[in-house]
């Protein structure tokens, strides 16, 4: 029996029956507190779900659905080192990664933290290598800029990270410029080489498997590129421009990069939930090994407060069960992620791949083809950026959409009067979308007399999440969230959010459409492809 | 004439010793943090040649006292602050203006910046004679009371003619060998100052830039140096190439007038003289990093000379500091001798274990993989190189003053490395 056959789902799919009609402007109409009674609070973050099409029963149908599905058993799971990814048969501890040193956790025999901090501590013995000046590149130079070759997990959360928590550096971390190259075509590699110094730039390679072709491409063009400028051996500059960081200590080897210049994680953490190991290191590099370890304390914040609050209370769980609501009963599969401050740019691009790749799936734990709706389609922008992009078609258009807004309550305290008038408008314009979205032109008192196109039917769920600042600790804290909102929506759907087996095909077939180019055959493609080959070569043909 | 002297660095005590010696009675006011402290462990004091005999001297002949209590009949007041104390510097002018109702002088030799000695004289009323004189500060470390009893030049910046006629008369006795008095506003000698200072860096920044040319293309910066001295227009000194600049005063002027460029939002060749300087320290480290490929781990290597110029104990922002610390990163194990640098070098590096101090320079080169020239003490010009080619385990020389003969070492068969050639 898969979830939908359940009571708890039945008697939500009842509930919705009567809900799905009530327009948001009648559920604030009926009930003045919903403010209190759909807002919460955890580590750094307020959630505020009265702009959801729920009522109390919802929530209450919502919490007997995740009962039902087990999700404090799966919690704890998920955090003691159970095989939460059994197509991997593996645990996801990414939680351990920010437990504090003093806290065992034994997996196998072996006591990980101790693993997992002696992991940090060489980590951060090389970030302060650098920040001193003491990391040399091949002529002695000290290095002034490093680069991350990364791709997927090993890109979009350190990237993200960077941006985000771009006030906390130090002078020492100002003097080194971070750089992150991940496209396989080498277009971002190829412009950055221009602008850079080849004896004073470090390069991070970082691959869980150290076998990503995206990754490799690039940091073997990085490494001709410093063996041409130099006229040293491969050996000489692998050593000293070279750091890697990977689960897989033979193929980084392999490569070249000697084990004094590894990092190394685990097969049990994820890529896209590795931004909390070495993978990290250039957050560090950017923002200081201190302000790494609070991002870690923050996150730890979260997994507390997710493993021990009571999910009436327990703010991943809700927005996980309120998703649930909207994609499985209300029928809503496309979800906008909007932060209000530009510092979050790549926050959207990083959920892309933290929800999209954990929960695209349609197979249950137990190998069963599903019938019901998964992770949605989700996407988003900088929330202002976005107002002049496609808030039409949210305000607008024929799709429901669910939308996250995002926004710090305090920015630029340190800072003039202007930065901090340009917030408050930032947050004024946060506060009248959300509001315009639920409640549509009824805000205005002659709203319904408009031409209809301009009219604003509105009834767009949304959350507001609101940190108290953007610091290391609460940006830890919110990511940490959404990570386990990720998790909790697997166990109500029975999938694995672990895994990915989706992006392996691809890999398999482009290795095998490589040769084509070279050695055109008629055979095992469709006429599509053999088509598009064709062209490519007539066109590199009529080039050369 | 009765003279307090204000401050505790090495202007004031070299200020107030001279002073004293002409026969002046002098007061000198520290802080309270260095009254307690004996005189041979002042700092400034122990690095200057001769100055702490000098101050003993005067000390005993009673010219010269340490904080007196207050005294309203001394008028005669010298400013030498540090560079960061002009508040201190205010709150002492204010006192004094309510204290000596007329006829007041304050000497002010601090590097405040542009400007200062005008702000301070807002305090004092100069009908009544209460006036602020600025003469700068041409303190050169190691040649300090030399430079102060002997100068070639000396610049008065005022334009209240009583000021300027009693400065005169208290600085007469070091006047003996003067080439120019010159008098201007205290704004332009507060300018000058700073342009002087600037121009020097730029020249020794100039000629490194063309001596890490010169090693890239295979010429001799030697005689290409010589070959710029020798037009008029441009002439020798401030020309030699080496590791980088350093010393207190020195840095300080330079780095205060490029951030009055830098206020006013402009680029200044001085920023980048700066940041060229701090690279230009580490050269010797990056030409021992290259002969051995970085490969520097538990390797021995020595180096003569630690003050950042010969003459002076003073490791201020010496190239010796920056070249150590990269050294002891590559855990490399360093032995250093100075004739006379090693007691602050050894307080700097207290707990590493890395590095010896040794007290004969030849005790420094034991089995050692390079010798690193620093500081060009007169004691390294000539050296016993049969000695160095047998103590050495590997006989390689970098030398970063350029005072070694390139061809008579490599002809005793050592590797030489110079700077540009």
């Amino acid at each position: 029996m898969t979830v939908d056959q359940s009571p708890a789902w039945a008697a939500l799919n009842s509930h919705a029956d009567e809900l799905r009609h009530k327009h948001l402007k009648t559920l604030f109409a009926e009930d003045a507190n919903r403010f209190d009674n759909f807002s919460v609070s955890a580590a750094h973050c307020l959630a505020d779900f009265s702009k959801q099409r729920i009522t109390a029963t919802t929530l209450q149908r919502l919490i007997d659905l995740a009962e039902q599905q087990q999700l404090p058993q799966k919690i704890e799971a998920l955090f003691g080192g159970e095989h939460v990814n059994p197509s991997e048969n593996r645990p996801a501890l990414h939680t351990a990664l920010r437990q504090p040193k003093t806290a065992p956790l034994v997996l196998e025999g072996e006591d990980i933290t101790k693993q997992i901090h002696a992991s940090l501590e060489r980590m951060e013995a090389l970030v302060e290598q650098i920040h001193n000046g003491q990391w040399r590149g091949y002529d002695g130079s000290p290095i002034k800029h490093v680069v991350n070759i990364g791709v997927g997990g090993s890109d979009l959360g350190p990237l993200m990270a960077c941006r985000a928590l771009n006030l906390f550096t130090s002078p020492a971390n100002r003097n080194i410029d971070i750089h992150f190259v991940s496209s396989m075509d080498g277009s971002q590699l190829a412009q950055l080489l221009n602008s850079l110094d080849p004896a004073s730039t470090l390069f991070i390679v970082s691959s869980k498997s150290f076998s990503t072709i995206d990754t490799l491409a690039n940091a073997n063009t990085a490494r001709e590129w410093l063996i041409d400028a130099s006229e040293l051996s491969l050996e000489l500059i692998s050593q000293h421009h070279f750091i890697g960081i990977t689960a897989n200590q033979a193929k980084a080897s392999e490569w070249g990069i000697p084990e004094k210049n590894q990092l190394h994680f685990w097969e049990w953490t994820g890529g896209r939930y590795s931004m909390w190991s070495a993978i990290g290191m250039a957050i560090a590099l950017h923002t200081g090994n201190d302000n790494f370890r609070k991002m870690l304390a923050g996150a730890h914040e979260m997994d507390s407060h997710f493993r021990h609050a009571p999910l009436t209370e327990n703010l991943p769980v809700l927005l996980a069960m309120i998703g649930i609501w909207n994609i499985n009963f209300l029928d809503i599969h496309a979800h906008a992620v909007l932060p209000y401050d530009g510092r979050l740019q790549h926050l959207p691009a990083y959920l892309e791949q933290l929800e999209m790749e954990s929960n695209g799936k349609s197979v249950t734990l137990k190998g069963d083809k599903l019938n019901y709706a998964t992770c949605p389609i989700l996407w988003g922008e900088i929330g202002p950026n976005a107002q002049h992009a496609f808030y039409q078609l949210l305000h607008q258009g024929t799709e429901s959409v669910m939308c996250d807004f995002i926004a710090p309550a305090r920015r630029y305290q340190e800072y003039g009067d202007d930065l901090q008038a340009q917030h408050q408008l930032a947050l004024a314009n946060c506060l009248a979308q959300s509001r315009l979205l639920a409640l549509g032109d009824s805000v205005l008192e002659d709203g319904d007399t408009a031409p209809s196109h301009k009219r604003y039917r509105g009834n767009q769920p949304s959350t507001t999440l609101i940190i108290d600042e953007l610091t290391p600790e609460s940006f830890g804290a919110l990511i940490a969230m959404y990570e386990h909102k990720v998790y909790v929506q697997s166990v109500i759907w029975e999938i694995n959010p672990f895994d990915q087996w989706g992006v392996e095909l691809g890999k398999q077939v482009a290795t095998s459409l490589l040769d084509q180019f070279s050695h055109p055959t008629a055979a095992k493609t469709d006429s599509s492809t053999a088509g598009l080959i064709r062209f490519v070569q007539q066109q590199q043909g009529v080039q050369s | 004439m009765k003279v307090k002297v204000h401050g505790a660095n090495l202007t004031a005590w070299v200020a107030a010793a001279c002073l004293a010696r002409a026969g002046n009675d002098v007061c000198i006011e520290n802080p309270e943090a260095q009254l307690d402290k004996p005189l041979q462990d002042i700092s400034a004091l122990r690095d200057e040649p001769g100055l702490l005999d000098q101050i003993e001297l005067q000390m005993q002949q009673g010219r010269l006292k340490r904080n007196l209590t207050e005294d309203s009949e001394t008028t005669i007041h010298w400013l030498a602050l540090e560079h960061n104390e002009f508040a201190l510097a205010e709150r002492i002018v204010q006192h004094l203006a309510k204290q000596v109702a007329e006829k007041l002088l304050i000497i002010n030799q601090c590097n405040f910046g542009v400007g200062a000695t005008t702000q301070l004289q807002r305090h004092l009323n100069e009908s009544a004679k209460q006036a602020v004189v600025y003469v700068p500060n041409n303190l050169q470390e190691g040649k300090a009371l030399q430079g102060f009893s002997q100068p070639k030049r000396i610049t008065i910046g005022s334009d209240n003619n009583w000021a300027i006629t009693m400065t005169r008369s208290l600085i007469r006795p070091f006047l003996q060998n003067i080439n120019q008095l010159l008098l201007m506003t205290s704004r332009e000698a507060e300018f000058t100052k700073l342009a002087i200072t600037g121009m020097l860096a730029i020249r020794i920044g100039y000629i490194n830039e063309i001596a890490n040319l010169a090693d890239q293309m295979g010429v001799d910066i030697d005689i290409i140096r010589e070959g710029m001295g020798t037009d008029p227009r441009i002439g020798s000194h401030y020309l030699s190439p080496g590791c980088g600049f350093g010393g207190q005063n020195f840095n300080l002027n330079i780095s205060q007038f490029s951030d009055i460029f830098e206020k006013r939002g402009q680029n200044s060749l001085l920023k980048t003289v700066i940041s060229e300087n701090e690279i230009q320290k580490e050269l010797l480290f990056k030409k021992l990093w290259q002969h051995y490929q970085g490969d520097l781990a538990g390797k021995t290597v020595a180096i003569w000379g630690a003050s950042f110029k010969p003459g002076t104990a003073s490791i201020d922002n010496a190239p010796s500091v920056k070249i150590i610390d990269a050294l002891l990163a590559q855990g490399v194990n360093v032995r250093v001798h100075d004739p006379e640098a090693l007691n602050n070098l050894q307080r700097y590096y207290a707990e590493e274990p890395l590095i010896s101090f040794c007290t004969a320079p030849y005790a420094a080169i034991d089995e050692a993989d390079a010798l690193l020239l620093v500081t060009e003490w007169p004691e390294y010009w000539s050296p016993d190189y049969l000695q160095l080619l047998e103590s050495m385990r590997r006989p390689l020389i970098i030398d970063g003053r350029n005072i070694f003969d390139k061809e008579a070492l490599e002809m005793y068969g050592f590797t030489y490395i110079g700077i540009g050639r």
